[in-house]
């Protein structure tokens, strides 16, 4: 991770002085050169990228089982998305789910990964084992996460054997009833957050100039002061790409809700829903194209309105 | 469904009555009569053809090896394709429309239709006039395509019913032969539940489990024909009979274990194997979990008991497994049809019973003597309309994940009227097939 705050913090500075050069002082070979390295990935790109992007859009205008080719493909307008609007009780759930994903990442998990970093950053005694241990869920693949929790929630898991109730009839049922089963998730979504935060960000926060620090003390300021006006101003570059992270992250859920129930009973999230009707055995393409533009859209505010914000911001 | 027989360990089953009817006149092991006019290829000039397998989990690679080795010494050259059946069940679609094998694994019911209305099937009408003697009607039945056409080689089946322990219901002092109506039953739930175990298992984490509890109380509330036009679309979830339905399920629903969507078949198995739970309504392929001979020595079943006197205990579920022929079959049709016949024969069965025991359904194979697969033949010949399964039976787009959501909120306390209200709505917004 730290290779990639590295570069982009490196890039961000002379690409913006090539801008003002302008493009007439290039050669020839330079232009070839220019052409083939930025075209040939622009043009992957648009194959790989924006042209399923803008079929899948179409799609989403459509019914389509999957099966055939154009003709079978009917043009039906918004209904696919009037019907996900007033008759799928999952899409609300789905919804939800992402928001409450989005809002717990926010303010606790990301927020507890800094902390974390910031603890760690400070050569405390056994700093490698806390690095260590805090980053293993990241490490461990989500399948395997998915089976972990499911042997500590399950209904004669170890919580329910610490409360001395695992009889099916009477005990907890963490991962079955739709009102708990989404904190479960979430508690594990953030288990594995937190890690990825505290090095990303332990990452950018040895990059820091520690007499930045060192100044800030001297002068009297005290450590949550220092934190706020000197440590996290100079983390600028980190703290985009942690906000952009912790939104993604949020609402492309998918991966553990599929494994604790194939993201049904209450684990709906929007994810899961663009799955479940593409590529499941349902096969109702329209539908699933019509969840993954509205994803999409989901996704486009927030991160364009932020990243607009603070790169309008470094101009000045 | 799929999880029904990537988990199940005695995979090779198959359905409708009088499937064993026959069975006893063929000799152990079933290497009776085995050829049933499938072509006869000598040696000299093999037949060669790929076959897609979805029986991925154990025993079935076993299985597999097996009947492929047999084939070959008939001068079939099988080329196999396992895929892991999830993943087989999930690509379906993509795997029929790009290079699909010429025989592949798959499903009677709607589902197989579906893909022969699709044009995605080798209709096998030939063959059918050579080995159609072998399969009762209702099996020929089942192998029909809507347009009349045969598709579906049947190769075995299992029924759904209630299972359990004997030895859990004789200490309990409960005699299964007394349960015949719906009042029986939760009189004997009421006694399991004294005596401190979890009166029925109930497991739908997968979504798929309790669809089979939905149609054995559906059909035996409103009967076949209307739980044959609900799944067809033919009657509607707004018929005051689903409500019927749903409110014969809720006098069961106090004796079920407080997490069914925690537990998968597998798990709500093991509360029975256990002897933590009285029994189980599901299908016989619960046998796989009884490895210990003792166990499954002591594991049994009784049908569900009557609710409407109308209709007796006339219906229930038991899928049927079997083979198909892709579009690519129509190039390779003799070799295809030799591979079908052959899966269809009792040389086939012969060699999958030898490894796991089960029902198959050529009449001519042998049922196994022990008494808890003679019990499973005993009710489908008792029985007088066999369906396959609500997500074999139904449009896939509509079992999965509408009308799997709607029985985990059922199960979870959701209003049956507000549940039944939505699936006929979301039943009509579905786009025409």
């Amino acid at each position: 991770m730290s290779t990639v705050l590295e570069e982009s913090q490196v890039q961000s500075v002379p690409a913006k002085r090539k801008r003002k050069r302008g493009s007439h002082n290039f050669s020839g070979s330079d232009r070839t050169t220019l052409g083939v390295f930025v075209g040939l990935p622009t043009l992957l790109h648009i194959c790989f990228v924006w042209l399923p992007a803008i079929c899948t859009i179409l799609l989403s205008f459509t019914f389509w089982d999957g099966i055939g080719g154009l003709k079978n493909i009917h043009w039906v307008g918004f209904t696919n998305y009037r019907q996900i609007f007033t008759l799928d009780d999952q899409f609300p759930i789905a919804i939800r789910n992402n928001i409450y994903w989005l809002a717990v990442f926010a303010f606790i998990a990301t927020p507890l990964g800094i902390i974390l970093a910031y603890y760690i950053d400070k050569n405390l005694k056994g700093t490698k084992l806390y690095q260590t241990a805090f980053y293993m869920p990241l490490v461990i693949s989500a399948a395997v996460t998915g089976i972990i929790w499911e042997n500590v929630f399950f209904t004669d898991g170890i919580i329910n054997s610490i409360l001395h109730n695992t009889n099916p009839q009477t005990a907890i049922d963490w991962l079955g009833q739709p009102s708990k089963n989404i904190w479960v998730l979430l508690l594990i979504a953030s288990w594995r957050h937190i890690g990825y935060i505290m090095l990303i960000y332990l990452a950018g926060m040895k990059a820091v100039d520690p007499s930045l620090r060192e100044a800030s003390a001297i002068d009297g300021a005290g450590e949550w002061y220092t934190f706020r006006k000197v440590v996290m101003p100079s983390l600028r570059p980190v703290n985009v790409i942690i906000v952009v992270i912790t939104i993604i992250e949020s609402l492309r859920a998918f991966d553990l809700a599929f494994i604790i129930n194939g993201g049904s009973n209450g684990l709906q999230t929007l994810g899961i829903l663009v799955y479940q009707n593409i590529e499941g055995s349902s096969m109702r393409i329209g539908w699933g194209a019509a969840y993954a533009t509205l994803l999409f859209i989901i996704c486009l505010g927030p991160i364009m309105v932020y990243l607009y914000q603070n790169f309008s911001k470094g101009n000045d | 469904m799929n999880e029904i027989i990537s988990e199940n360990e005695v995979s090779r089953r198959s359905v409708l009555k009088g499937a064993a009817a026959g069975a006893a006149a063929i000799a152990a092991g079933g290497i009776g009569a085995s050829t049933l006019g499938a072509p006869a290829a000598s040696a000299a000039d093999p037949l060669n053809v790929s076959f897609g397998s979805n029986n991925s989990n154990p025993p079935g690679p076993e299985e597999d090896a097996a009947w492929v080795a047999a084939a070959k010494a008939e001068g079939i050259n099988v080329a196999l394709n396992v895929v892991d059946h999830n993943t087989f069940q999930n690509q379906i679609n993509s795997y029929l429309q790009g290079t699909p094998d010429n025989v592949f694994d798959w499903f009677a019911g709607y589902r197989m239709q579906f893909f022969a209305q699709k044009g995605l099937l080798t209709p096998i009408d030939d063959l059918w006039k050579k080995i159609g003697s072998n399969y009762t009607a209702g099996f020929a039945a089942a192998s029909t395509g809507l347009d009349g056409k045969k598709y579906f080689v049947p190769t075995d089946w299992y029924p759904w019913a209630i299972h359990y322990r004997k030895s859990v219901w004789k200490k309990a002092g409960v005699n299964p032969a007394s349960i015949k109506t719906m009042a029986d039953l939760v009189n004997a739930c009421k006694t399991f539940k004294s005596k401190g175990l979890i009166p029925i298992a109930q497991a739908d984490k997968g979504g798929w489990e309790a669809m089979g509890v939905f149609d054995i109380i559906n059909m035996r509330t409103n009967g076949y024909a209307f739980h044959a036009g609900l799944t067809g679309g033919r009657s509607s979830f707004l018929d005051p009979r689903v409500q019927k339905t749903f409110a014969n399920w809720k006098t069961l629903l106090p004796y079920i274990n407080k997490d069914p969507l925690t537990q998968s078949d597998q798990t709500a198995g093991t509360l029975v194997l256990q002897k933590k739970a009285a029994m189980i309504i599901i299908g016989s392929f619960t046998s796989g979990l009884y490895t210990n001979k003792a166990d499954y020595n002591d594991l049994a079943l009784i049908p569900f008991p009557i609710i409407n006197p109308a209709f007796g205990t006339d219906s229930i579920d038991a899928p049927i497994d079997g083979v198909l022929a892709s579009n690519s079959a129509a190039n390779n049709l003799p070799a295809s049809e030799a591979l079908m016949a052959f899966i269809g024969s009792t040389k086939f069965s012969g060699i999958i019973q030898a490894i796991s025991p089960g029902l198959f359904s050529n009449k001519n194979s042998t049922v196994p003597s022990d008494p808890f697969i003679q019990s499973q033949v005993k009710l489908v010949q008792a029985t007088k309309h066999v369906a396959q399964f609500f997500d074999r039976d139904s449009r896939p787009d509509f079992a999965y994940p509408i009308f799997s959501d709607s029985i985990q909120k059922f199960l979870t306390g959701g209003d049956p009227k507000a549940i039944a209200k939505n699936l006929d709505a979301q039943w009509k917004a579905l786009p025409p097939v």
